[in-house]
């Protein structure tokens, strides 16, 4: 992004006061012009028209274009020798999406593996911070919420799907009190809500700040305590296709020995989260380490159908100071509770309750035009008031926002005496694999749910719904695909939709050098011995030399 | 491609199921001929050599004749065989859906040459369109005004009927064919009596592929010599080849008998998939001796495909790169021979079942040497055991990979 320079860190941390009240400046662009002019899914130059396969013709960013036009990393003979294993279900994910979808499964009787890139529970399900929504109120309804998340998302959410899964939240919050998860209560017992940024009601349950932590903590252990065969460190690297083109299974890479295996399926659930380790325009992430669009890709090629693959969330509050932070999610709770944004002038420049996408493009206009503060060369950002929170509302950070004061101590400041520096942060991909209520792809025997799916959020996600959506999909596919497993086997399983993929990527006159899915952010580094690919290499040569 | 030497697939042609728009191009003209003179059409096949294009490549004429000569019963079958279920094999369902009254025309010319009437399109229950479209075009048939000469010069009256076949792949099989259409699960017959003699109910009974039948009018029409000109060296009449594999335009392609394998996967085939170095070649089954790269250069007809002891068989062409695993796409054919055995054999029922299980076993890396052996000893004590050539077909397809790839299977075995 353009930034001019704005006032310097430390004039701006002299300068800066916290005060009891603060007046709104009167707001200067309407906001779809606002979003037009600053939000980074907008800019025209990062995006590319997609040429090969069923999303053809749509425009989507560049570096995603790049991936899911890419040749897989395995071919045929990588198969030989690779052991086959057989189950009914196989889930591809192992973070809040995936495990509920296991636990469903596994409970209608199906036998389930899921499969994890690196260890159960290392998701982003652990980032959600805020909450998840749930109309439990009493001055709510479902349909305020159906009303809310679809307006939020510009319009562009599929109603069938938004219906789903406002109708299901209450019950996934009694679903998980029922597997032990724990909220902030009030003194009667009662779960207590908050209003989230875009939204009508106060809807967002919650625990602590680290809502997402404490269900991940639960669906763990219930995954452990199971019998879901569980296969840490196996990411996919293609899935497989049966003779008539369906799902079949995956093909998983076992990292810890360098081998191959082929997992033949009934149905297979892609629970494979985000894309923010592709660091879109350069922008920082708060997702975690193996947030590679894996998924995407793999249902890509065999023919599952995307959506709104140009829109992405940039969360308002990811902290841009010190570097090794950067990125670092903030909580919208923190806003909700009446955290104020406040520029390198000192004055409130938007409503800070206005959806994510409006107030993060806010953020990067004052830094655009100079009104942020700059720590130094291309490191930008506006103040996040949070002792102004804090003057009224004592004592609120210590009791609501553990986390937020330990981000605070791992960054050396202390966010109840000084604001801290904050910058939109890579957060969420709005769209996904087009599904159906059930969570069934446009790919028979393929399903897909939580972040790597689409049609739920539109182009904008309010605060608590993607919690929401991963148990609610989660549970919904996960008994879905259970059902499927009377149906009769695959007669034939392989790769053939490879040689497709390929004749495809060639008359378009594509690179073949490009090779999906990622796997790993281009930052991850490895011992020599242990390069991912190199290993592979390594390994094959010494057979042959053999 | 070119069109010059395209006729069953050639776009005035494929007309579909629409009677007038086939008499409008030139559709009719190769009936009229042989009804003037029906004495002359099996010379005339003779002297065009045109052959069982469904696999055997045997002269049709020969086949023609035999029936021909059976005057001890008046009820004669024709049973036009499109039950095709084989890997990589789709030419018969693009000729039943864009030109199903080529077919028809072809086998209503077999009819009259043989003196046959009853004539069945035994087609594949999966290809619900090519039953649809022929279907339409028979009905359109027996309405149509050449039905009253056609049984003037028969002197009986004829039966065109649309059978759809039980689905098996074993139904294929001449003598299968026939139990299918008397109603019975198609088990192989042994031969002789040959179907010649006594096939459907006892009469005799004549199976031609449909790409066989679809040339017919064609040759009355323009006569043997243009049907010898359309091939390359001794080789007469075209051929659908069915590519399919690594390259990069996979598709049926109609050319001159005799085009060599490179031309077809080079030229119309736009190369191999990712330049990648060709490794072998499943030929018409896939149940015959593969072909390697030293066999590029072997032009695509009967004889010459013979000569490097393979076949050409229905003409499909699954072209595998390197990278691709042999005993991988060895084990899923096996595998399919052993779902398709009708059972009735107890050597190929038990030897393919067993085949396929040594070969996936070895696939995914579990075999030992003792499962290699094994797999070698029944590719030497089952040829010849079945009553039809299935069971060969499977053997020849291991045995040959065992012969031209035997370091694969030796490398994926667990010392």
């Amino acid at each position: 992004m353009t930034v001019s320079n704005g006032t310097p860190y430390s004039e701006a941390l002299s300068a800066y006061q916290a005060s009891a009240a603060r007046p709104l400046k009167p707001a200067g662009d309407d906001t779809q012009t606002l979003l037009e002019q600053y939000h980074p899914d907008y800019r025209a130059d990062t995006l590319d028209t997609i040429k090969v396969g069923p999303n053809s013709g749509d425009r989507c960013h560049r570096q995603l274009a790049e991936l899911l036009q890419a040749d897989a990393r395995i071919d045929e003979a990588d198969l030989a020798g690779a052991p086959v294993v057989k189950t009914d279900v196989l889930v591809i994910g192992g973070g809040g999406a995936g495990c509920a979808a296991a636990l469903v499964a596994r409970q209608a009787g199906a036998e389930v593996i899921l499969a994890t890139k690196l260890r159960l529970g290392d998701s982003n399900t652990v980032m959600a911070e805020g909450g998840i929504q749930a109309s439990i109120e009493k001055s709510d309804t479902p349909q305020m919420h159906f009303d809310d998340t679809l307006k939020a998302g510009h319009f562009n959410a599929e109603r069938e799907l938004v219906a789903a899964m406002v109708k299901d939240g209450p019950d996934v919050i009694r679903w998980l009190i029922q597997q032990g998860m724990q909220f902030d209560l009030d003194e009667f017992g009662d779960l207590l809500t908050r209003r989230a940024g875009g939204t009508s009601a106060n809807r967002v349950c919650y625990y602590r700040d680290y809502t997402g932590l404490e269900m991940m903590r639960v669906l763990r252990e219930a995954v452990q305590n199971s019998d879901i065969d569980v296969w840490d460190y196996s990411p996919a690297v293609e899935l497989l296709a049966n003779e008539s083109g369906h799902c079949a299974g995956a093909v998983l890479s076992n990292l810890k020995n360098c081998s191959y295996v082929q997992v033949v399926a009934k149905t297979v659930i892609i629970a494979t989260g985000g894309i923010g380790r592709m660091h879109l325009n350069g922008f920082p992430t708060s997702n975690h380490f193996g947030a590679t669009g894996d998924g995407l890709i793999l249902a890509y090629r065999l023919g599952a159908k995307l959506r709104e693959l140009d829109s992405f969330q940039y969360h308002p509050t990811g902290l841009a100071w010190p570097q090794h932070l950067a990125g670092s999610l903030i909580t919208e709770g923190v806003r909700s509770a009446g955290t104020w944004l406040l520029n390198g002038h000192g004055e409130r420049f938007i409503d800070e309750l206005l959806p994510r996408d409006v107030v993060a493009a806010a953020i990067l206009r004052e830094c655009a035009e100079g009104r942020g503060i700059t720590i130094e060369d291309g490191v930008c950002g506006v103040w996040l008031d949070t002792p102004g929170l804090e003057l009224r509302n004592p004592g609120i950070l210590q009791q609501r926002f553990p986390k937020l004061l330990n981000l605070g101590k791992k960054a050396g400041i202390d966010p109840s005496r000084s604001p801290l520096l904050i910058y939109p942060t890579l957060h969420y991909q709005n769209g996904g694999v087009v599904i159906d209520a059930n969570g069934a792809t446009t790919v028979p025997g393929l399903y897909c749910v939580g972040e790597a799916s689409g049609g739920i959020h539109g182009k904008n996600r309010i605060m608590g719904n993607a919690l929401l959506e991963i148990i609610s999909f989660g549970r919904r596919a996960g008994e879905h695909a259970a059902a499927q497993r009377h149906n009769k086997g695959h007669k034939q399983v392989g790769l053939e939709h490879l040689s497709r993929l390929r004749r495809e990527l060639t008359i378009s006159g594509m690179p073949m050098e490009r090779k999906s899915p990622m796997l790993f952010p281009d930052c991850a580094k490895f011992d020599d011995d242990a390069d991912y690919d190199g290993l592979r290499r390594h390994r094959r040569n010494k057979v042959t030399q053999e | 491609m070119s069109q010059l030497n395209q006729v069953l697939l050639h776009e005035s042609n494929r007309v579909g199921a629409d009677l007038e728009a086939w008499f409008a191009a030139a559709g009719g003209q190769g009936l009229a001929k042989a009804l003037a003179a029906p004495e002359a059409i099996i010379p005339l096949i003779r002297e065009a050599g045109l052959r069982g294009l469904g696999g055997s490549g045997f002269p049709t004429y020969k086949k023609w004749g035999f029936v021909a000569a059976q005057s001890n019963s008046k009820e004669k079958y024709l049973i036009c065989n499109g039950n095709e279920d084989e890997p990589g094999t789709f030419k018969d369902r693009i000729l039943l859906q864009q030109a199903p009254h080529q077919v028809i025309e072809g086998a209503t010319i077999t009819a009259l040459a043989c003196g046959i009437n009853h004539i069945i399109f035994y087609i594949n229950p999966d290809q619900q369109k090519s039953i649809e479209a022929m279907r339409e075009a028979v009905s359109q048939w027996q309405a149509s005004e050449q039905i009253a000469a056609i049984e003037k010069v028969l002197g009986k009256t004829i039966e065109y009927r649309v059978l759809p076949s039980s689905g098996h792949y074993i139904g294929g099989e001449e003598t299968a064919a026939i139990e299918s259409v008397e109603g019975k699960f198609p088990f192989p017959r042994g031969k002789p009596p040959f179907p010649a003699e006594s096939g459907v109910h006892g009469c005799p009974t004549l199976i031609n592929n449909m790409e066989t039948l679809s040339n017919v009018p064609h040759i009355l029409r323009n006569g043997a010599e243009w049907f010898q000109g359309l091939g390359l060296g001794a080789s007469t009449g075209t051929k659908i080849y069915c590519l399919t594999g690594d390259v990069l335009y996979p598709g049926a392609y109609e050319l001159p008998m005799g085009t060599p394998l490179s031309t077809l996967i080079n030229d119309y085939g736009g190369g191999m998939l990712l330049d990648k170095k060709l490794k072998a070649v499943f030929t018409g089954g896939p149940s015959n001796t593969l072909l390697t790269p030293k066999d590029l250069d072997v032009p695509l007809d009967y004889e010459s495909v013979r000569e490097r002891q393979s076949s050409l068989g229905t003409g499909a062409m699954i072209v595998i790169s390197e990278g691709t695993g042999i005993v991988k796409r060895v084990s899923e054919y096996v595998s399919f021979f052993a779902h398709s055995s009708c059972g009735q054999c107890p050597p190929c029922k038990t030897g393919t079942h067993y085949a396929a299980l040594l070969l996936s076993k070895i696939d995914t890396g579990q075999g030992s040497r003792a499962d290699l052996d094994a797999l070698e000893n029944l590719c030497t004590i089952l040829p010849g055991a079945g009553r039809c050539h299935m069971l060969d077909g499977a053997l020849k397809v291991m045995e040959s990979s065992l012969y031209h790839f035997r370091h694969e299977y030796e490398q994926a075995l667990v010392l």
